[in-house]
């Protein structure tokens, strides 16, 4: 069964009397352990793409399913708890919740779900390991770099092992070698746990580390392609896969 | 456990804040649990005062009294037999303190030259100075039994007829069987029951002194005072009982029954003190509804995150409000705590109260602290709190996620 099926999906934005079409017809379906890169200039339409799979947004026209579920048919609250057990979530800014430790913002999702706190913390514990940030379990946000950030919000998204996640742009506020090493920890936890990866951005060496491209321009699919050879993820020596 | 702790950590981030909710919480407890408990020993004073100048806790009548004896009090009094017979068994109660007789009638009092109607009052004055403590001797002396003609004068009264101690008066009224009598009575002291309007025209005599005057061995009522005005209901139960059983034709009144004044007053600063509570909480909403606002505008993306990553509107609902529970709860206890203290030292002040109206006494400030009083102003703190958080709480919920992530 495919993660993600979308079928003549569109999205627009009201704007006067001609509005915004960001999203046109889409159609796409994502399978199980793709790494997905989705390229594209700024404004083509990918955080948009991202926010409609992640059941955030509604489209105008068409339909998304995931997990088999068709977005229209659920209520906000059925949404929030598919959210909570199929999709994770990257984002830009990384968005840890600032008065809680690390190793709380990773338990935090796994408390929305209900499971107890004691299960929740070795959870928690385990994908910051997976992680390689077992000696920061501690720390608060504001004392973490910004790669150490954004890798407690990889564990937070991992923890709850979701069919997918999605990163919208999560290098956009790290320096190249920091971006580099993520991408080679994404994608070894994309071997590791067999997750899909949707993974949006604009940087180029992202897509060495890719199994599928997708292109988007002025909200259309320009280019969809899967590569054989997969990321170099199996060339790098096992000790700095989790850099 | 980890919801709860975040909700905490929240609000010990922005401490500032967090400290002008709690002022504003507290503001509101302390000013309505010292006004209430200005109402509750006001309302004490008033009561206990009715008691023990008036009242008692509780009156018995001859059967029909209360219908018809205004029309015919000497037809409803209770005859010297019975008197003896109802004294004991009523003394033999344990929450009981006294039990006194007393006859009222209406006289006309002279000096020779002016007369005034004076509402008169025959009395044991060894036990009804022990009831009637509240009573103030303004002038002169306290009556005794061996003051056989002696009268004690409504300090009003004693005023408006000029009198001055040991003055002779004469004292007119009509008999038991309908004929005119007068008899002399010297004046012993004035007197002050605490309502103006009473001691206007109100005077105390020896009960020997007012049956002789009346012809008769009866007396209007007996006056019960108990240990503790809480056993009124049930010594008002336990009597009647007893006396049905003893085929006793009496009826009962409390002193709450009697005391319309008293329920009056208590009604119009109940009203009072509603409306004013209502002002105060409002008041206290409007002051802190705003920073609960703050406190979610501020952290939109946080509220956009939790929602992707599968927190439900009712999930952010709850994290706001329980924070808003927790400044409440805190700003309550610590309200409840102050006001104690607080109530304490205003009644160890001693501040001296302007005369009330209708009052002829002054007394000082006191501000009692019952627990019902506590609980509920600090349960209306609490709740305050938790409503002025409830319109943001579910505004922040209804964000759309995507807009929220944006905010930066
Ligand atoms: N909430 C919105 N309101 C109006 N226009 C929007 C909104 N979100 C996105 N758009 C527009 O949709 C288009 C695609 O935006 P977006 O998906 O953010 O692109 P990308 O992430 O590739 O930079 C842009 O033209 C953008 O201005
Ligand atoms: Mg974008």
């Amino acid at each position: 069964m495919a993660v993600v099926k979308l079928q003549g999906v569109s999205r627009s934005f009201p704007l006067g009397n001609k509005p915004i079409i960001a999203l046109d017809k889409l159609d796409l379906t994502l399978e199980k352990g793709e790494f997905v890169v989705l390229k594209g200039v700024s404004g083509s339409g990918k955080s948009t793409l991202l926010n409609l799979i992640g059941a955030i947004d509604d489209p105008s026209e068409g339909e998304v399913f995931i997990h088999g579920q068709r977005l229209s048919s659920l209520s906000d609250k059925q949404k929030s708890q598919l959210r909570s057990q199929y999709i994770g979530f990257i984002f830009q800014a990384f968005n840890l919740i600032p008065v809680l430790t690390a190793l709380e913002n990773v338990q935090y999702p796994l408390s929305l779900q209900k499971v107890a706190n004691g299960e929740a913390k070795d959870r928690a514990t385990e994908a910051l390991t997976q992680v390689g940030l077992a000696d920061f379990i501690n720390r608060r946000p504001n004392q973490l770099s910004g790669g150490q950030m954004q890798r407690v919000a990889i564990a937070r998204a991992l923890v709850t092992k979701p069919d997918i996640i999605l990163a919208d742009e999560p290098t956009a506020n790290l320096d190249s070698e920091t971006s580099k090493q993520l991408m080679d920890l994404l994608g070894s936890l994309n071997r590791k746990t067999g997750v899909t990866f949707l993974f949006a951005t604009h940087h180029d060496f992202v897509l060495s580390r890719a199994s599928r491209i997708l292109e988007l321009k002025d909200g259309h699919i320009i280019k969809d392609e899967r590569l054989k050879n997969l990321n170099l993820v199996d060339q790098i020596p096992p000790g700095e896969k989790v850099g | 456990m980890l919801r709860l702790k975040l909700a905490l950590l929240n609000v010990l981030r922005n401490g500032r804040r967090s400290f002008i909710t709690l002022l504003a919480i507290q503001f509101g407890v302390i000013s309505l649990i010292l006004m209430g408990g200005f109402f509750a020993s006001m309302y004490e004073g008033m009561r206990e005062g009715v008691i023990r100048s008036q009242l008692g806790h509780i009156q018995i009548y001859q059967e029909g009294f209360n219908q018809f004896g205004s029309q015919q009090p000497e037809e409803y009094l209770i005859d010297g037999e019975v008197l003896q017979k109802i004294t004991k068994l009523v003394e033999e109660l344990e929450q009981v303190e006294l039990v006194t007789p007393r006859l009222n009638f209406t006289g006309l009092l002279t000096d020779g030259s002016r007369s005034l109607a004076v509402v008169v009052e025959g009395i044991n004055p060894e036990k009804e100075a022990l009831l009637s403590s509240a009573v103030k001797l303004t002038a002169g002396e306290d009556l005794f039994e061996e003051d056989t003609e002696g009268a004690l004068i409504g300090d009003g009264l004693f005023k408006s007829l000029n009198l001055s101690v040991g003055a002779s008066l004469t004292l007119m009224a009509t008999t038991a069987d309908g004929s005119f009598d007068a008899r002399d009575v010297t004046v012993i002291g004035a007197i002050s029951t605490g309502t103006r309007e009473v001691d206007n025209r109100f005077m105390r005599m020896n009960l020997q002194h007012a049956q002789e005057l009346m012809y008769t061995e009866g007396v209007t009522r007996l006056v019960v005072l108990l240990k503790d005005t809480k056993h009124t209901e049930e010594v008002m139960a336990l009597l009647s009982e007893t006396f049905k059983k003893q085929g006793l034709a009496l009826e009962l009144r409390s002193w709450s029954d009697l005391a319309d004044y008293y329920h009056e007053v208590v009604n119009l600063f109940d009203g009072i003190f509603s409306i004013v509570q209502i002002i105060v909480l409002a008041i206290v909403l409007l002051g802190i509804v705003n920073t609960m606002v703050m406190a979610v505008m501020e952290r939109t993306q946080e509220i956009g995150t939790i929602r992707a990553i599968g927190g439900t509107r009712g999930e952010v609902i709850g994290l706001f409000i329980s924070e808003a529970f927790i400044l409440g709860l805190i700003g309550s206890v610590l309200g409840v705590i102050f006001a104690i203290f607080l109530a304490q030292g205003i009644t160890a002040a001693g501040i001296m109260m302007p005369t009330p109206p209708g009052s002829s006494q002054t007394y000082p400030i006191r501000i009692f602290t019952e627990a019902d009083l506590l609980w509920k102003n600090g349960l209306y703190g609490l709740l305050i709190a938790v409503i002025s958080s409830i319109y943001p709480a579910v505004k922040a919920s209804r964000m759309l996620i995507t807009q929220a992530l944006r905010f930066a």
